[in-house]
């Protein structure tokens, strides 16, 4: 009965006060979306680190005049180095196949290459992917080797664009996620400030504290959940239609973000969401108006 | 100021606008806390109640105002049974008690009339209703009859008597000299704060 009422009450409250929920709900979204694409972007480097960690190599390129003398010293040396679990030749040849493998769809571009310009490699896994400095240290002057790269040292431009990114998502969520709370609070002071007579009236009669203000938490609560929905929405639809979609291309470079790990950001927005916004609004109760 | 009020009295507050009757009451609803001093209410020590205790303390006074303080969009039944929705009375009391005290202030057949097509004096009566529809131990009425035409007010003293007589006690502050010439019942004169009379069966002055 008494909830029936409480109800009635938080859906005139918003009604009333149409504009006001409507600009609060989408602040509310843009904060959360933000915040949901952050939290992605976090869980992706962990899932790319973990992706690569197993597989990521140490290439020592050697020079294209090399004699075979000189390889077979590299390749025992490689070998007897410690850091080394794997060590394999890769031939011009084998170089080239990779190569036309790779860019198998540009045809002009393999052909304008020639065969011998691409160096034989000794391509290293490693045993320990951290002590991949150690052996560039080592090897990379010595007779006969071109170049040594270490393929995290690549992917790491990879980790400082997401997290570029990253950090950007959580500068708007929390930017947006201030004015959305500024709003709660404004919504609910308007709301208060409509419903005074009521509120001074329940007060009057001894009405529990929890009841007077259970209809404006609760406001502030329905306007968080619909956001965080709204948010939720806008991050499904990004990924069917952005990394799924138009950009496929350049986010398949990527393991894929699973569906698992966007539905898991339903309950986390909305939780945070509706804790925040019934924070704010209580908060906004008992020192604005003391209801 | 020392004062006394012991269980079923009526009393009257009376005094000059700004002497400190209206504070008296705001006092005892505990919407505001004295500096010092000391407000007892039944086994009740007003002054040192805890903020989350308040509405528990506030349901056992009941409260009358010069504006009525009437919900516009309620009827006279539905005002009344405000105060024990927000409660958490079930509605079964609602429906048992509501119309037995809209009979006993006199709004029989009134019930689901809307505040603005009561008269002054209706509107009052049903604010009596709601004041005393939990069996208050206190009732307080801040200018009750502020609002009223003389007759209108005789009426709605002749209610808040027959209410005394159930053993409520009944605080009201007023201006108006009739109505406390007629009652003849306890009058307490306030000045700048200070007690300046206290009789038993007094008069206006």
């Amino acid at each position: 009965m008494r909830a029936k009422y409480v109800m009635s009450e938080v859906f005139l409250g918003l009604w009333r006060n149409i504009s006001m929920t409507v600009a609060m709900i989408i602040t509310m979204a843009v904060s959360l979306t933000m915040l949901g694409a952050g939290l992605l972007l976090y869980n992706q480097v962990d899932v790319i680190e973990e992706y690569y960690q197993t597989n990521l190599e140490v290439v020592v390129y050697l020079d294209r005049d090399i004699d075979q003398p000189t390889t077979d010293q590299i390749k025992a040396d490689l070998e007897a180095s410690g850091y080394a679990a794997q060590v394999k030749y890769e031939s011009q040849e084998e170089a080239y196949d990779r190569f036309k493998e790779t860019f198998e769809e540009s045809k002009d571009l393999v052909a304008s290459v020639d065969p011998t310009v691409l160096p034989a490699a000794f391509r290293i896994k490693m045993n320990d992917i951290n002590d991949a400095d150690k052996l560039i240290a080592d090897f990379s002057e010595r007779e006969g080797v071109y170049q040594v790269t270490n393929q995290r040292d690549i992917l790491q431009q990879v980790f400082d664009i997401l997290g570029g990114a990253q950090r950007l998502t959580l500068i708007v969520a929390l930017v947006q996620g201030i004015a959305a709370l500024m709003l709660v609070a404004n919504t609910i002071q308007v709301a208060a400030y409509s419903r005074r007579r009521e509120v001074a009236i329940m007060k009057l009669v001894g009405a529990p504290n929890w009841f007077v203000q259970a209809p404006f938490v609760l406001e502030a609560v329905f306007a968080g959940v619909i956001g965080a929905i709204f948010a939720f929405a806008t991050l499904i639809a990004a990924k069917f239609l952005v990394i799924d979609g138009q950009f496929k291309d350049l986010f398949s470079l990527m393991p894929p973000i699973s569906m698992q790990s966007i539905l898991l950001l339903l309950p986390i927005l909305t939780g945070i969401s509706a804790l925040i916004s019934a924070i704010t609004a209580w908060i906004t109760l008992r020192f604005n108006i003391k209801v | 100021m020392n004062v006394f009020i012991d269980k079923g009295e009526f009393v009257f507050f009376i005094g000059p606008t700004g002497a400190g009757k209206s504070t008296i009451i705001k006092l005892l609803l505990r919407e505001e806390i004295p500096d010092k001093g000391k407000i007892t209410v039944g086994d009740t020590d007003v002054t040192r109640l805890r903020r989350w205790k308040t509405p528990a303390y506030r349901r056992s006074i009941g409260c009358v105002f010069q504006d009525f303080r009437l919900l516009p969009n309620r009827t006279a039944a539905e005002n009344v049974a405000f105060a024990l929705e927000v409660i958490g009375k079930p509605k079964s009391v609602a429906r048992r008690v509501v119309p037995e005290v809209l009979e006993l202030v006199g709004l029989g057949g009134k019930e689901h009339r809307y505040p603005h097509e009561l008269s002054g004096g209706e509107q009052q009566r049903v604010a009596v209703a709601r004041a005393f529809v939990n069996r208050p131990l206190l009732l307080l009425a801040d200018e009750p009859t502020g609002n009223l035409d003389p007759d209108t007010s005789i009426e709605v003293m002749r209610l808040l008597d027959r209410i005394s007589r159930t053993g409520t006690t009944i605080l009201m502050v007023t201006h108006d000299s009739n109505i406390v010439n007629q009652m003849r019942r306890r009058v307490i004169e306030i000045e700048n704060g200070q007690i300046v009379r206290d009789q038993a069966r007094g008069v206006y002055g």
